[in-house]
């Protein structure tokens, strides 16, 4: 396992983790531009790289980007990704004071933080629950599925309803292409390059990156107001003691909604503020230029990473959107994440380990050293950028398979995906719903093959139950509490009658 | 994926690359009157039904690096990975192109595509070009499983039919193969989805299932992880040193072989003897050494059939599938 570390110190992985990383905060650091949306674009460059390497550029794009995106949203209140929209409401305030220098330290410093802590988290849980997940069957996966769409539909921003709708049309973009089951094609309707099916990446290049470059176009006049940046961060020693137990608990809030299958920074960054606002004894101030509500954010959204790194490395199943595009990565190289990663590829494994601990070392020297430089990036000519980024769009989406229907697979997602947001209805869940669903169809009908068709033997495995009940009680549980809320008004009213 | 085959991986993309420099400039390759009738005229693309990496588009690399390197073919091979569809999509491609310069490099997963009627093209719509070797899976049971040989199976199978879970990809190789058996033995299995290599490997370790279909190399690889992996035939025509206890189901009395050969097709309408140059380059580049090696190593048999011979092989083949694939659908 400490191989994995040595052979991260070696030129080339040194470089793409370097390089992996720097570009991640760059693009994370400009609005409107996101880590998912890198992180498709350069997983088409990866195919000609050695597996390890690829990881290790596409793990340092991941950090960089969600940490990337604190810096625009200090100083311009706009969150450079959607994982720091929590950021905004204390660090702008506090810049607009005039403390920029010291919430930008602040930040940096609680994103690396939350970095490591998740860090021990992955590298301490993942080889035993590997171990574990070997045992899953079918019917483990199936529900380990299911709960991620539940839990990913119902945590997402807006209403459940509206999640999802997002994710049972995800589910039925997956649907054409040769079933699973009976090796028969299905809703081609007739045509040829249909037989294989939408393929992953220009479905998500298109759905995150296209729509994405819409939107800026529309908005493309609007120019972004200049704020000096100072001298650059301001944080020091003192302020383990005064945060420490802060970060401490935003970092496992991080961990763990990472954890769970399916949703992903921005709503580890929502609980732990929440929580962080629950428990002090100032709530009033936050939301104001308060401390702990930047630590809290920032710490909770790098360590939901962490976190979403441990069912992704060993079960295959993807933490969040993001990762639904390293697993593409995986697969592209031949190598299946999941339970047998750490024995058939160890050193992909705890490559991705290695890499993460790696990545976050690079951020916080990174951003330390140039974020005075990164933030003068947010203003380069959008019209440059944004037509560099479409034209890496069809380049990538055609090199996939050499073929041109991909690309205007993409073309014809980036007109869904922002429609889509248009409708509110969110991204996450239709992704998400697009990624697993074949997984979710697989395993169900291997599940139902291996029983000779009775779905009951669901409740012999243990771990199946409390998958299946934790989805059934997270999709039934707002129409519980909107009930519960309801019977007390109506008991309130009769007190006082 | 050995060193070997992934620097050869680079190497050959790297041949790619040069290849679609060269296609940028035809005018300076030939021009002569003399050259104008030579064939081929320009890089030869090669179309692999697959993503980069798997068998097929390694041997497809290795023997372009070969016939470039060699000077076999005034123009090199260029490789076009076009994954999807179960082929139907690099098979459209391929018979669509009418450049003259495009071939077919696949495996006999194209007549199970068809007897499964995902295709609306057979062996017939091309001209067959020759196999350059091809290789042959094994039939694997848990290290612990207690199964020894064929015959244990077979037996527990016989008792009680269905007793045992097969890992199978519906309507592809594994299925076919495992039901060709089946038919020849007289058993039954039941039968669960796992579509790809590390599917069926990650069920078999976790006692999900029994038995699954491996390719030999993918076996080799995988035998010693998390529990082990037995395998209790190989349905090659003879046995093979890579894997020297393991008998051959013809050894074991069931007439089954399945030796999936790495196959070159031109469209129906590529003049034959134009196909014959590519055949004749092709079966000089299967005796370089470096080419027996990969094959050696990767528990592959490295042999040159020619294209009519070859193209009587598969048809004759075909007509047992379909019979399969009319059971199984």
């Amino acid at each position: 396992m400490l191989d994995a570390y040595v052979a991260l110190i070696a030129p080339w992985p040194l470089l793409y983790l370097a390089i992996g990383t720097a570009l991640g905060i760059v693009i994370g650091s400009i609005p409107g531009l996101t880590a998912s949306m890198l992180i498709a674009l350069t997983l088409p460059l990866t195919f000609q790289m050695d597996a390890t390497n690829a990881m290790t550029l596409l793990i340092g794009e991941y950090v960089g980007g969600i940490s990337g995106g604190l810096i625009a949203a200090t100083l311009l209140r706009m969150p450079g990704t959607p994982a720091s929209i929590m950021t905004t409401f204390d660090a702008f305030p506090m810049a607009q004071r005039g403390e920029g220098e010291r919430a930008l330290g602040l930040a940096v410093a609680a994103s690396f933080f939350g970095g490591l802590v998740s860090w021990g988290f992955l590298a301490v849980l993942s080889p035993p629950l590997a171990r574990l997940a070997l045992t899953f069957g079918p019917w483990e996966y199936f529900t380990l599925v299911l709960m991620a769409l539940v839990m990913l539909a119902s945590l997402s921003q807006g209403s459940l309803l509206k999640g999802l709708i997002g994710a049972c049309l995800g589910m039925l973009f997956a649907m054409p292409g040769i079933d699973p089951s009976i090796g028969q094609l299905r809703l081609t309707f007739g045509f040829n390059d249909m037989t294989g099916g939408l393929n992953l990446l220009p479905v998500l290049i298109g759905t995150f990156a296209v729509s994405q470059i819409i939107k800026d176009v529309l908005t493309i006049d609007v120019a972004l107001p200049r704020v000096d940046v100072g001298r650059g961060v301001k944080v020091g020693l003192g302020d383990v003691r005064r945060h420490g137990p802060n970060a401490l608990r935003s970092a496992v809030i991080g961990t763990w909604v990472g954890l769970l299958p399916g949703i992903g920074a921005n709503i580890a960054a929502m609980l732990a503020y929440a929580t962080a606002r629950q428990v002090s004894r100032e709530p009033e101030k936050f939301g104001t230029g308060h401390e702990p509500g930047v630590v809290a954010a920032e710490t909770a959204n790098n360590a939901s990473i962490g976190g979403a790194l441990i069912p992704l490395i060993t079960m295959g199943i993807p933490g969040s959107v993001t990762e639904a595009i390293l697993i593409g990565a995986l697969i592209i190289h031949n190598l299946q994440p999941g339970p047998l990663l750490f024995a058939t590829n160890p050193e992909v494994a705890y490559g991705v380990i290695a890499s993460y601990l790696g990545a976050n070392l690079v951020m916080v020297v990174f951003m330390l050293a140039s974020i005075r430089w990164i933030a003068r990036l947010m203003y380069l000519p959008r019209p440059y950028l944004v037509s560099a980024i479409l034209m890496f769009c069809v380049v990538g989406a055609f090199a996939l398979n050499n073929r041109f229907f991909d690309v205007w697979v993409m073309l014809a997602f980036g007109a869904i995906g922002y429609f889509l947001e248009r409708a509110k209805v969110p991204l996450g869940p239709f992704v998400i719903g697009f990624v697993l669903a074949p997984i979710a169809e697989e395993q169900f009908r291997a599940a139902l093959m291996s029983s000779a068709g009775d779905p009951f033997t669901l409740f012999t495995r243990p771990f199946a139950t409390v998958f299946f009940f934790v989805s059934m009680a997270t999709l039934s549980w707002p129409f519980i509490t909107e009930r519960l809320r309801r019977r007390r008004a109506t008991s309130h009213g009769a007190d006082r009658r | 994926m050995s060193p070997t085959r992934r620097s050869a991986l680079r190497r050959g993309l790297a041949l790619s690359l040069a290849a679609a420099l060269s296609l940028a400039a035809p005018l300076v390759a030939g021009g002569t009157a003399s050259a104008q009738e030579a064939w081929p005229q320009k890089p030869i693309r090669v179309i692999v039904p697959f993503k980069p990496g798997g068998r097929t588009d390694v041997v497809a690399r290795l023997l372009g690096k070969v016939i470039e390197e060699k000077g076999l073919l005034p123009h090199p091979l260029v490789i076009v990975n076009m994954d999807g569809g179960g082929g139907a999509i690099a098979g459209r491609a391929a018979l669509d192109a009418d450049d003259g310069h495009t071939v077919l490099h696949w495996h006999h997963q194209m007549l199970i595509a068809n007897a499964m009627g995902l295709i609306d093209f057979g062996p017939d719509a091309f001209t067959s070009i020759g196999f350059t070797g091809g290789g042959s899976p094994v039939w694997a049971v848990r290290a612990d499983s207690g199964y020894e040989t064929l015959a244990d199976v077979v037996d527990k199978l016989k008792e009680e039919p269905g007793s045992l879970v097969e890992a199978i990809g519906i309507g592809s190789i594994p299925h076919f193969v495992g039901a060709l058996l089946a038919k020849e033995a007289g058993f039954e299995t039941r039968k669960v989805q796992a579509n790809s290599g590390a599917d069926r490997l990650k069920m078999i370790a976790g006692g999900n299932a029994d038995i699954a279909l491996f390719a030999a190399s993918e076996y080799l690889n995988a035998k010693d992880v998390a529990g082990g992996l037995d395998a209790v035939v190989f349905f090659g025509p003879n046995r093979i040193d890579n894997i020297p206890d393991v008998p051959t189901a013809k050894e074991l009395g069931y007439d089954v072989t399945w030796a999936n050969p790495n196959w070159w097709l031109a469209p129906a309408d590529m003049p034959a003897e134009h196909a014959a140059i590519l055949a004749e380059a092709l079966k000089t580049a299967m005796e370089d050494p470096s080419i027996q090696e990969y094959f050696a190593e990767n528990a592959l048999d490295a042999y040159w059939t020619p294209g009519d011979e070859a193209q009587a092989e598969s048809e004759a083949l075909l007509e047992d599938l379909k019979e399969i694939a009319a059971e199984i659908r």
